[in-house]
C-alpha cells in the first residue's frame, strides 16, 4: 500500500522542484542580462525551464558560484503550475477534494516567501513542506496493545462502518491479534441483519479460537453485545469486541440503532472502518459516523487491493481520528499497525 | 441517491442559464465546475479532463445548429459527452442464459446475486443460484436464506473448496432453470490465482454474461480493478451497488468506460427488491434534473395493478382524499416517495420540503385516519368542519391534530399536483429541451 502514491509524490516533487530551480535560473539570467543560463540543478531535479546552456563550462562555473551565494524568495507564481500537478497527482490516488485543498494549501503556505539560500538543496525544501502537510493531517497512530494495558478491563471495542467494508473480517483479525498479544478476547455477534454473518462471525471464532456470543438472525444487537460484555466482565476477560451490521449514515432509524448499542454497551472505543479503494464518500461517511456514534480510532481494509491508500489521508483529514490498522489480505494475519511517521518517511524517502 | 454530484451539474448549468452571453469565459467557468462536480463523484481523472476537453473544443468550435441559440447548444453538448460516458445500457434479455458474478471483496455480489433472481423470477423465469463462493464463511448461509425466502432453488456445499466443482455439480443440478446465476467469491486484480479461479469458472460456465459488481463508493482503483477483469473474463455489464448511500458512482461509471460494457442494473437498498434496471438517457436525464419518466413507470407498472390507480390520476386535475388515499398505497408499493418524486421531470422546479417528511409509518396513520371518513367527505374533502373532524379523530383514535396534519399534507399535495402539471408547459421546461436534444444526436 503507498507504493504507487509514493511514486507519484516522488514526480510531483521532482515537478516542485524543476519549477523552483527554473525560477531562481531565470531571476538568476534575468539579473545578468544572459540568455538561458544552465540551470544548477541537482541531480534529483531536473528543471523543466530553460536548461539548454550554449554557455562554456567555465561560464557555467561561475554562475553557479554567483547563484548559490544569492537567496531566493519563492513566489506563488513559481509553484502554481506544480501545484496543480500535485493536486492531480493527489486526486488520481483517492484523496478526496477537500482534503487534497487543505494539503495543498499548506504545501503553498510553507514553500511560498521562504527565503532559501541557493545552495540549500530544493529537494528537502520541498520534501519537508509535504512532510509536515501529510504529517498534520494523518495525525500520531494508535497503539491498541498499549491502550489495552493502561485502561480497566474489560475493555469495549465497538466496530461500526457501512455495508462491505469488512467489519467482520476485521473483527476477527483483531481477535486473532490480540490473542497472539496475550490478551482474553470475546466477540459480540452484533450483525443480525445480515443473512449468514453470524455463521460468518462464529467460524472464523472457531478458527481462531475465540468465544462468540450470539443470539439468532433478526435479535436486538444492543442485546447481544450486551450480553457480551457481560460475559466478558463475569469471565474476567480483558477484550470485548463488537461486531454491527453495516449501515449507510443516511439512513436516520439504522443510526440511531447504533446510538442506542453504543447506550447500552458504552464502549470504551468506537472504531470505524472502512475499505482503502474508497473514492470521495470516504469523507461524508466518516463525517457522519463520526458524528452520530463518534470515532476514535480508524482502520482502512483492503489496502492491499490498491497502492494509493488516498481513503487514509481523506478520512483523518475529515474526522482528525487516528489510524489504527490496515488490513491487507485475506488470512488473520494480514493486520498491519499503523505508523504515521514511518509512512510518511516511507511516502517521501529520499530514493528519488 | 446521486443528490450531491446532481445538484453540482444542475447548479452549473443554471449559472450557464444565467449568464447573458456565453463565451469563451462562460464555457471555461462550466467546464470547471463540471470537472470539480466529477472528480467529487470519483469519476476517473483522466476521464473527466478527457470529458472535460471535449466539452470545451466543441462548445467553441462547434456551429450551433439552427434554431438552437448558444446556450442550449452547449446544454445539448454536455448533455451528449455524459451520456456518451455511460456508455450504453447492456441488454438483458428474458431467456436461457448463464450468468457469472464478479467483484471486489465487500462490494455486494451475493446481495445482487439475490435480487437479480428475484428481478427474473418476477418477469417470469425460472432462476437457479449456485454459490460458488468457497472462501467466506457464512456466504452459502447468507445465499440460500435469501433465496429460500424467494423460493429460488440454490446449489452450494459449505464443505467443499473447489469452486470449480461445485460449479460443475451446480449446473448438472440446475438443469431444469432456464437461467442460472453464479456467485462468486471476492476477489481483486492482483491475486492472480483468484483471477485464474475465475477465468476456469468463465470457460467451465460458458456464461453468456460476465456482470462485474461495484461498490458506488469505489474510487479512483475502479478503472485499474475493471480493466484486469475485463482483460481476464470480458466483463459485458457492470452493477453499481449501495446507491443508497450518498455515493456517486463515478468510478464505477469510470469502470464502465474502461470495459466498453454498459451499466445493467444499479442497486439501491437492502432489500431484494432493490434492483433497477439501468438506461443512460434516463440516468443522465435524472443527473440533470430532467426527470425519468420511463423508470417511474417501469416501476408503476410492476407495483400497480391497474384496478389500483393510473398513474396518470396524479397529473389529473381533480385530486380528492380519495385520489391521496390509493396513492399513498400505491406509493407505499413503488418505494420512498423522494425517490419517485426524483424520477418526475420537474426541472429547477424545487418541492416545498414538507412533502417528503412524510414517513411510511405516518402513511399509515393517515390511511386510518382517511378510513374513519364518509365517502362524502373523501370527495369532497371541504366538507370537514370541526365537529366531523372530532368523529374522524376519535374512530381513528387519533387526536383532531393528526387530522388537522392530515388536511394540511392533502392540500400541500393537491398544490404539488397542480405545479407538476404546470411545469409541463413552462418556457424552461427541461424535459421537451432535452427530448428535442436527443432527437438531434
Amino acid at each position: 500500500m503507498f507504493g504507487g502514491l509514493r511514486e507519484k509524490l516522488k514526480a510531483a516533487r521532482q515537478r516542485l522542484g524543476g519549477s523552483i530551480e527554473a525560477a531562481a535560473a531565470k531571476a538568476e539570467t534575468e539579473e545578468k542580462a544572459v540568455p538561458k543560463a544552465g540551470s544548477p540543478a541537482t541531480p534529483s531535479a531536473p528543471a523543466k525551464g530553460p536548461v539548454t546552456s550554449t554557455a562554456t563550462p567555465s561560464f557555467v562555473e561561475k554562475v553557479r558560484v554567483l547563484i548559490t551565494e544569492r537567496e531566493l524568495i519563492v513566489s506563488e507564481k513559481d509553484v502554481d503550475e506544480a501545484l496543480s500537478e500535485l493536486e492531480m497527482t493527489l486526486l488520481e490516488s483517492d484523496v478526496a477534494l477537500p482534503a487534497t485543498d487543505a494539503i495543498i494549501a499548506s504545501v503553498e503556505k510553507n514553500l511560498v516567501g521562504r527565503h532559501r539560500k541557493i545552495g540549500e538543496s530544493v529537494d528537502a525544501l520541498v520534501v519537508n513542506a509535504l512532510k509536515v502537510a501529510l504529517l498534520d493531517v494523518l495525525g500520531s497512530g494508535f497503539n491498541l496493545k498499549e491502550y489495552i494495558m493502561t485502561h480497566e478491563r474489560p475493555v469495549k471495542i465497538l466496530f461500526t462502518g457501512v455495508n462491505g467494508t469488512g467489519k467482520t473480517t476485521t473483527v476477527a483479525k483483531i481477535g486473532s491479534y490480540l490473542k497472539k498479544e496475550g490478551f482474553t478476547v470475546v466477540i459480540g455477534a452484533g450483525d443480525t441483519y445480515r443473512a449468514g454473518a453470524i455463521e460468518q462471525i462464529s467460524v472464523h471464532a472457531e478458527r481462531i479460537g475465540i468465544k462468540v456470543i450470539q443470539h439468532q438472525e433478526g435479535a436486538d444487537p444492543s442485546a447481544v453485545l450486551f450480553d457480551a460484555v457481560q460475559y466478558a466482565q463475569s469471565h474476567k476477560l480483558d477484550v470485548v469486541l463488537a461486531d454491527t451490521a453495516g449501515r449507510f449514515h443516511n439512513k436516520a432509524n439504522l443510526m440511531s440503532q447504533l446510538e442506542k448499542i453504543k447506550r447500552v454497551m458504552k464502549p470504551d472505543l468506537v472504531v470505524y472502518v472502512d475499505e482503502a479503494v474508497a473514492g470521495n464518500d470516504a469523507v461524508t461517511r466518516a463525517f457522519e459516523f463520526d458524528k452520530t456514534v463518534g470515532a476514535d480510532a480508524v482502520i482502512l481494509t483492503k489496502a492491499d487491493m490498491d497502492s494509493r491508500g488516498g481513503a487514509a489521508i481523506s478520512i483523518a483529514h475529515t474526522i482528525g481520528k487516528p489510524l489504527m490498522f490496515l488490513g491487507v489480505g485475506q488470512a488473520y494475519d494480514d493486520i498491519l499497525p499503523f505508523e504515521p511517521a514511518k509512512v510518511v518517511d516511507e511516502l517521501l524517502d529520499s530514493g528519488a | 441517491m446521486l443528490d450531491g454530484l446532481s445538484s453540482s451539474l444542475k447548479d452549473a448549468l443554471k449559472k450557464l442559464a444565467g449568464k447573458t452571453v456565453v463565451d469563451r469565459a462562460a464555457v471555461d467557468e462550466l467546464v470547471k465546475d463540471l470537472q470539480r462536480a466529477l472528480i467529487v463523484s470519483d469519476v476517473n481523472v483522466k476521464l473527466v479532463m478527457e470529458l472535460s476537453k471535449a466539452i470545451r473544443t466543441r462548445s467553441l468550435e462547434e456551429e450551433p445548429p439552427k434554431g438552437m441559440n448558444v446556450r442550449e447548444h452547449v446544454l445539448r453538448i454536455v448533455y451528449q459527452e455524459l451520456v456518451r460516458l455511460v456508455w450504453a445500457s447492456t441488454e438483458v434479455r428474458l431467456e436461457p442464459q448463464t450468468i457469472l458474478m464478479a467483484g471486489l471483496q465487500g462490494s455486494g455480489k451475493t446481495t445482487t446475486t439475490a435480487k437479480l433472481a428475484r428481478y427474473f423470477q418476477k418477469k417470469g423465469m425460472k432462476v437457479g443460484v449456485i454459490c460458488a463462493d468457497t472462501f467466506r464463511p457464512g456466504a452459502f448461509d447468507q445465499i440460500s436464506t435469501l433465496c429460500t425466502k424467494i423460493h429460488v432453488p440454490c446449489f452450494g456445499n459449505p464443505q467443499e473448496k473447489d469452486a470449480l466443482k461445485i460449479t460443475r455439480e451446480g449446473l448438472e443440478a440446475l438443469k431444469e432453470q432456464e437461467l442460472i446465476i453464479v456467485d462468486t467469491q471476492g476477489r481483486h486484480a492482483l491475486e492472480a490465482d483468484l483471477i485464474q479461479e475465475i477465468i476456469d469458472l468463465n470457460v467451465l460456465t460458458k456464461a453468456t454474461h460476465r456482470w462485474l459488481v461495484i461498490d458506488a463508493a469505489l474510487g479512483q482503483q475502479a478503472s485499474e480493478q475493471a480493466k484486469r477483469f475485463h482483460e481476464a473474463i470480458g466483463i459485458d455489464g457492470v452493477i453499481i451497488t449501495k446507491m443508497d448511500g450518498t455515493a456517486k458512482g463515478g468510478g464505477a461509471m469510470s469502470a464502465v468506460a474502461e470495459t466498453k460494457s454498459g451499466i445493467a442494473f444499479i442497486g439501491s437498498g437492502e432489500t431484494i427488491e432493490d434492483l433497477e434496471r439501468f438506461d443512460p438517457d434516463g440516468f443522465i436525464s435524472r443527473l440533470l434534473g430532467m426527470g425519468d419518466l420511463k423508470a417511474l413507470l417501469e416501476r408503476a407498472n410492476e407495483a400497480i395493478k391497474p384496478e389500483d390507480v393510473d398513474v396518470n390520476a396524479m397529473m389529473k386535475g381533480k385530486f380528492t382524499l380519495r385520489d391521496m388515499y390509493k396513492q399513498l398505497e400505491a406509493l407505499n408499493k413503488m418505494g420512498p416517495l423522494k425517490q419517485i418524486m426524483g424520477m418526475l421531470p420537474m426541472g429547477n422546479m424545487q418541492l416545498p420540503e414538507g412533502v417528503y417528511d412524510v414517513t411510511s409509518t405516518k402513511m399509515v396513520r393517515y390511511r386510518i385516519i382517511m378510513d374513519s371518513m364518509t365517502p362524502g367527505e373523501l370527495d369532497e374533502p371541504a366538507l370537514i368542519n370541526s365537529s366531523r373532524m372530532q368523529r374522524i379523530a376519535h374512530g381513528a383514535g387519533a387526536t383532531p391534530d393528526e387530522v388537522r396534519e392530515l388536511l394540511k399534507y392533502y392540500k400541500m399535495m393537491q398544490r404539488t399536483m397542480k405545479g407538476l402539471r404546470g411545469a409541463g408547459s413552462g418556457k424552461f421546461n427541461m424535459q421537451r429541451l432535452m427530448k428535442r436534444f436527443s432527437g438531434m444526436q
